[in-house]
């Protein structure tokens, strides 16, 4: 499923324009999550977070870093179960330090790994978990039973958990985690150990989630190339610092190429485009060319015209996002994997 | 309030095909608890945990047998009484070895449920993510745990009483069982308090529930053989050495009493003595001015156990 940014933007706002009455401090239009030089140095001199500082909007946001780039670290701190070595960190305007307490009630949290019962069924499991979430007895059933429902889950849930498919298990994760009406949504890894049609099946329903609940959702993993596409915004951090943090869009955009395919002539074309000031990387019988903007555009066509090369493919191509973190000076895997994605 | 509500589902944009889960997300704008609250009820989930209710069938056989094996000797008791033999079993003492063997089983079957369940299923992450801090989960299960014991000990003495009292005759003979049940129920509490912290700390050390039963019964078995073979062998050099006293039963030495200290069980008896309790206990010597020994021995194991529970929960793992 391909999120559609109007719809993606559409959701929350039509549902947050209502008397949220747990809304933070800073209300609902500031950022959900807002990071401030924030460091965490763990006794030993391992340094998790250095100097991390990057506001979270609204919406479906993708954290992602490879492993040990300090996501788990950051996401306890945001939760309020570790306190920074130094700068700060607000959740939905509440200071994770202070209002620890009042964070955990607004947030809901989905671990990476295991973290189920095996001998008891989801909905006792779930309406627990929402009574621990500071719900009523009578609310945390009924709440328990809608998250379920939502997830995706029905008559098995009064089955045991222990005899679930790890798809459903996770489901069962997502589900305590939205039990208490939470604000914003914590996912680690939410993907982690499913196969790819029970990858899909749960990035739906996160954006599903995102889109039509109004709740905001960060989304933490190592896989860019499927949370792209459900995401609004992606930060990017890596050894604990930010590495960049911007809409889908911009990502995208800033990572369009033009594929140009002559029938002869590729390096005298390669050659000319150079003098022009274009960078082109040879891909199978083609050229790509990074897009600087409309000027790109005159100069590859300025280019074949005056090599008089006969030109029989010109392509604008939208990069995916992984490609923007990788090493410029890698031609060969950008080859593979463009041919990958073409073909 | 949002417009979809349950009672309207077919009021929001008409979902393709129907399907069930496409009812709309109902936000939740009623009360919440507050963080006693919450701890309230994980200590009332624990406790019901500790009788196997929530759980599979096979989860209550161990509680049903423990809690029907304790009252026997109530209804036992109240047996004998009604065909005028004098009340054979005690509300400070209830039957010694029978409630430590069975208080023991409980014990090491159940603080595991407790606590290895949830290291086990590794759910502690979503515990500490919620609204409550790290040390109200030990707390939460200490609370829940004490309140169970104290059912298995308590329960037991009240049948004991009812069994009692309707077997005497006259308001004053029930009032003077009702004064014999009080100490008998505050002896329960020293139990409950005391086996609650110790059972819960050593099934804190391991997420394996079989490791963990054996951890519990093991400590508590060998530490109560090693106080009786102490006070056997204590017992007899006394004898040998001619220390006898009147009817047989030699006067309790320093080391007879010292070998009280070793188990829990024999700790609560000298504390019992200590305090003025006058049915002889089967497995320690008469403490005299000792017992105060046995008190605070007492006192420091049961705070040295919930200060390992809660230092086992403090650092707030996710993971």
């Amino acid at each position: 499923m391909s999120s559609s940014p109007p719809a993606g933007q559409d959701g929350p706002v039509a549902a947050l324009a209502g008397p949220a009455g747990l809304a933070g401090p800073a209300g609902l239009a500031g950022p959900v999550i807002e990071a401030t030089a924030l460091s965490k140095v763990y006794p030993g001199d391992v340094t998790a977070l250095a100097g991390l500082t990057v506001a979270f909007a609204a919406g479906v946001t993708g954290l992602i870093g490879a492993n040990g780039a300090g996501k788990s670290t950051l996401i306890k701190i945001l939760l309020g179960l570790l306190e920074p070595t130094q700068g700060t960190a607000k959740v939905l305007g509440y200071d994770c330090v202070k209002d620890g307490m009042t964070i955990r009630q607004l947030v809901g949290y989905m671990p990476e790994h295991d973290c189920l019962p095996s001998d008891i069924s989801a909905t006792e499991f779930v309406t627990h978990m929402g009574r621990m979430s500071g719900l009523p007895a009578t609310a945390a059933r009924e709440r328990a039973a809608e998250s379920l429902r939502h997830v995706g889950l029905h008559e098995e849930r009064y089955r045991q958990i222990g005899t679930y498919s790890t798809g459903m298990k996770q489901r069962v994760k997502l589900a305590q985690a939205l039990v208490g009406d939470p604000r914003l949504l914590l996912l680690d890894e939410p993907t982690n150990g499913l196969d790819p049609a029970g990858r899909n099946a749960m990035l739906e329903l996160i954006a599903r989630i995102g889109e039509e609940f109004g709740i905001s959702i960060v989304v933490a993993s190592h896989l860019l190339g499927e949370i792209e596409r459900i995401c609004d915004r992606l930060v990017a951090i890596e050894a604990g610092q930010l590495l960049r943090a911007d809409t889908i869009d911009s990502f995208t955009r800033a990572s369009q190429t033009l594929l140009i395919e002559v029938e002869e002539g590729g390096a005298a074309l390669q050659k000319e485009l150079a003098r022009r000031g274009l960078r082109a990387q040879p891909f199978q019988r083609a050229l790509l060319v990074p897009i600087a903007g409309d000027h790109t555009y005159d100069a590859v066509r300025d280019s074949v015209a005056a090599l008089g090369l006969p030109l029989s493919r010109l392509e604008q191509r939208r990069h995916r996002v992984e490609e923007i973190f990788r090493d410029d000076d890698q031609p060969g895997q950008l080859n593979e994997m463009e041919a990958a994605d073409a073909y | 309030m949002r417009t979809d509500t349950p009672q309207a589902p077919q009021s929001g944009p008409p979902a393709a095909g129907g399907v069930i889960h496409d009812l709309g997300y109902r936000r939740y704008d009623g009360p919440r608890l507050g963080r006693s609250q919450i701890v309230a009820a994980l200590a009332w989930h624990s406790f019901r945990s500790a009788f196997g209710f929530g759980r599979s069938a096979r989860a209550k056989i161990i509680p049903v047998i423990v809690f029907v094996a304790i009252c026997l000797p109530a209804a036992i008791n109240a047996f004998a009484m009604s065909r005028g033999n004098a009340q054979l079993v005690f509300y400070d003492t209830y039957v010694p070895v029978l409630r430590d063997l069975v208080m023991t089983v409980f014990v090491a079957v159940q603080a595991p449920e407790l606590v290895s369940r949830d290291l086990r299923s590794r759910v502690l992450p979503l515990y500490f993510s919620r609204p409550i801090k790290p040390g109200d989960y030990p707390l939460a299960k200490y609370l829940g745990f004490t309140a169970a014991c104290l059912v298995i000990l308590e329960v037991p003495l009240l049948f004991l009483w009812a069994g009692a009292a309707a077997n005497v005759h006259g308001g004053a003979a029930v009032w003077a069982q009702t004064r014999a049940l009080i100490p008998g129920l505050l002896v329960g509490l020293m139990w409950a308090v005391s086996l609650a912290a110790i059972s819960l700390f050593l099934a804190s050390l391991t997420g394996r529930r079989a490791f963990a039963t054996g951890a519990v019964a093991i400590t508590f078995l060998l530490t109560y053989t090693l106080a009786e073979i102490l006070l056997q062998v204590e017992t007899q050099s006394a004898i040998n050495q001619g220390g006898v006293g009147p009817g047989g039963v030699p006067a309790a030495t320093l080391a007879m009493k010292v070998s009280g200290l070793f188990s829990p069980f024999t700790l609560f008896n000298g504390v019992r003595l200590w305090l003025g309790g006058t049915n002889p206990g089967d497995n320690v010597a008469q403490p005299g001015a000792f017992g105060a020994v046995y008190a605070l021995v007492l006192i420091v194991i049961v705070g040295l156990c919930l200060a390992g529970l809660a230092a086992r929960y403090r650092k707030a793992r996710l993971s």
